[in-house]
Order: structure tokens, then sequence, then C-alpha cells
């Protein structure tokens, strides 16, 4: 028999654990986010301070421009990981020789830690010993220096990223185009369409629940990236790099000023609803038009 | 005999750009009022205190869920 009661008791894990670990943080950060506080300042109290940590936020170049570098780089992350993982995924769906040997190995990055992605990248920019400065140099003449160059730091960053998280897009798309149903294919073709009209007006559709849910995965993501940067580059040259993850680190950690990271993170949080909203109503909820 | 555990949420179509129920226009609301609190504080503080953003907001919100 179904009762209320049962559901709230399978519930109750859940709704407790959401509680510990994301309700109450969140509430605290909130709260924090209102007060000048800084533990180790000759005065270590929490001192109410209002909007004033948002009123500094708003006018804070830094901030902003890590704002701004963060969604370029989600941008492309996002872009890329969809286009290359639907290729690969694409790809997967045929037979060739070695098939399952290779996916085993492109699924591989997914297994790394983040951290050590950005160490063995690392070792593969340093110039004089890594193995990408001196086959960019040697091949197209390209002096790769992370340390100099901004625009250089800022696409290896994407890069990595891409190398490390394509295998989840492909895997999900994989799972997606391999429940397809093969009836609506054969019927498009049987009446004459091409493979651009089959994509767009078929497999498209069908496959936009699977696309839109490794989209919001991987716009959380890249939004809240931090070791594999602060590994690679971090945050330089210069501030090329220093994404919002790694700007808030800065300022609460070495910087030790808590409240005003905490009002960052909020910003953050912030940013990531309004954009994960705009593309729900953007791809999902949003109303037919009338005719 | 069977209790429904589930219970339908009432949504319902108004201005906004999807169907919504009371929760939904509410949190929307919250939304684009710290939206605007932002910009206010940003481009017009200094010529127009918060508090008037503050009153805009709340009955910008009213608005949103009442006809949202």
């Amino acid at each position: 028999m179904r009762s209320p009661v049962t559901g709230w008791l399978f519930l109750a894990p859940t709704i407790l654990v959401l509680t510990v670990f994301g309700f109450v943080p969140f509430i605290y950060v909130a709260f924090v986010g209102f007060f000048d506080w800084n533990p180790f300042a000759a005065n270590p109290d929490l001192v109410f301070a209002g909007v004033n940590n948002y009123r500094r936020l708003v006018f804070d170049n830094q901030f902003l421009r890590s704002i701004g570098l963060t969604l370029q780089f989600t941008f492309w992350v996002v872009l890329s990981q969809l286009i290359i993982g639907y290729l690969l995924a694409q790809l997967f769906m045929r037979d060739f020789p070695l098939k399952g040997l290779f996916r085993t190995i492109h699924t591989l990055p997914l297994l790394v830690a983040p951290i050590a992605v950005g160490a063995a990248w690392r070792l593969l920019c340093v110039p004089g010993l890594g193995p990408l400065p001196y086959y960019l140099n040697r091949w197209f003449g390209i002096d790769f220096r992370l340390g100099s160059f901004e625009h250089q730091a800022f696409i290896t960053t994407v890069v990595m990223d891409i190398w490390h998280w394509t295998p989840l897009v492909t895997l999900t798309l994989l799972a997606g185009l391999s429940a397809m149903p093969k009836e609506p294919f054969e019927s498009a073709q049987v009446d004459g369409a091409n493979r651009w009209q089959i994509f767009w007006h078929i497999m498209l559709p069908l496959l936009k629940p699977v696309l839109i849910t490794t989209t919001f995965i991987r716009l959380m993501d890249a939004l809240r990236t931090v070791d594999e940067v602060w590994m690679l580059t971090g945050g330089g040259p210069g501030t090329a790099t220093r994404y919002i993850g790694l700007h808030i680190w800065r300022v609460v950690f070495p910087q030790t000023d808590y409240g005003y990271g905490a009002a960052m993170s909020l910003m953050t949080l912030y940013l990531t609803i309004m954009l994960c909203w705009f593309l729900y109503v953007g791809l999902v909820a949003r109303k037919p038009r009338a005719s | 005999m069977d209790h429904p555990v589930v219970h339908e949420v009432s949504a319902r179509d108004g201005f906004l750009p999807i169907k919504t129920n009371a929760f939904d226009r509410g949190f929307i609301g919250v939304v684009f009022g710290i939206f605007l609190h932002l910009l206010w504080m940003r481009f017009l503080e200094q010529a127009i205190p918060l508090w008037v953003c503050t009153i805009l907001t709340v009955l910008l919100g009213i608005y949103i869920v009442k006809r949202g």
C-alpha cells in the first residue's frame, strides 16, 4: 500500500543529506555575505556590513573580468564538447576494428582527478621539457610559452577541459543515440529525406533531452572550474585565466576576506541559476507561439 | 485505499514565457529582484537611494506572482 508516510520515509535520507550538505552551507554563506569578516585581523568578529559586499562587488573590475573570462571559457568549452562529443558518439555507433579498445582509452581521462589533469598538462607545456612547445614550434613555428602569452594560456585551459570532459558528453550522447527508435529514420529515408533533413528534423529532436541534460551538467561544471586551471596556469599570466573560482579562492584564502568571498560565491551561484534558467526557458519549457 | 503520494501542482499561463506555478513565479521574482538591485547599485545608487529599488522590486515581485 502506498501512503504519504512511506513516500516521506523514502525521501528522508535524501532530504537529510541535502539539508546538511546543501541547504545549511548555503544559508551560512548567504549570512556571512552580509558581514565583514576577517578572522585573522585585529578585529576577528563578524561586523554587519549590509549590502556593502555586494556594492563593492559590482564595482570590482577584477571580479567582473573574472566573470567575463569564465563566461568565455564556459561558452567555448561546452560548445566544443557538445560538437566533438556528438561526432565521437556517432563514430562509436558504427563498427570498426578495435572499437572496444578505442572506446576504453577515450574514456580514461574521466577517471583522472582534475588536479592530476592540471599537473599532467603543466608538464606537457613546460618550455624545453614538454612535448607541446617542442612540436608546436617544430611543426608550425609557434613560440608556445604558457607563462608569457595570455591567449595561449586561455586556449590551453580550454583544450585541457575539452580533453578531460568530452568523454562524459560522448558517453551520455552515445546512450541517447543507442536508445533511439529506428522507425522514424527508416520512414524518413523512404520519404526521400536527405541526411541534413534527417539530422535536423529527427535526430536533434529525439536527442534533445539528452543534449539538454548534458549541457546543464557541463555548464554548471565549467562555471566552477578551479583545480585544473589552478595547477596549469595558477590564473596567469597576469589574470588571463583567473576564472571566477580561482578569483574567489584568492580572495578567501590568501586574503582571508571571508565576507566578500561569500558574496562573490553567492553571485557565482546566482549567475549559474540565471544561465540555467534562460537555457531551460529557451530550450525546454518555452510556450508554443500562438498562431 | 491507495493515497496519491504526488500531488499535482497547478501550473498556469501568464505573461512569462513558460507555464509556472506559484513557487516558480516567486523564485523568478526573487531572481529578477536581485538583478535589479545589482544594476541599481552599479548605475543609479549615486542619484537614487537603494530602498527605491527595493520597493520597485517588491511591486514587480507581486506583479509576477499575480500575473506571471
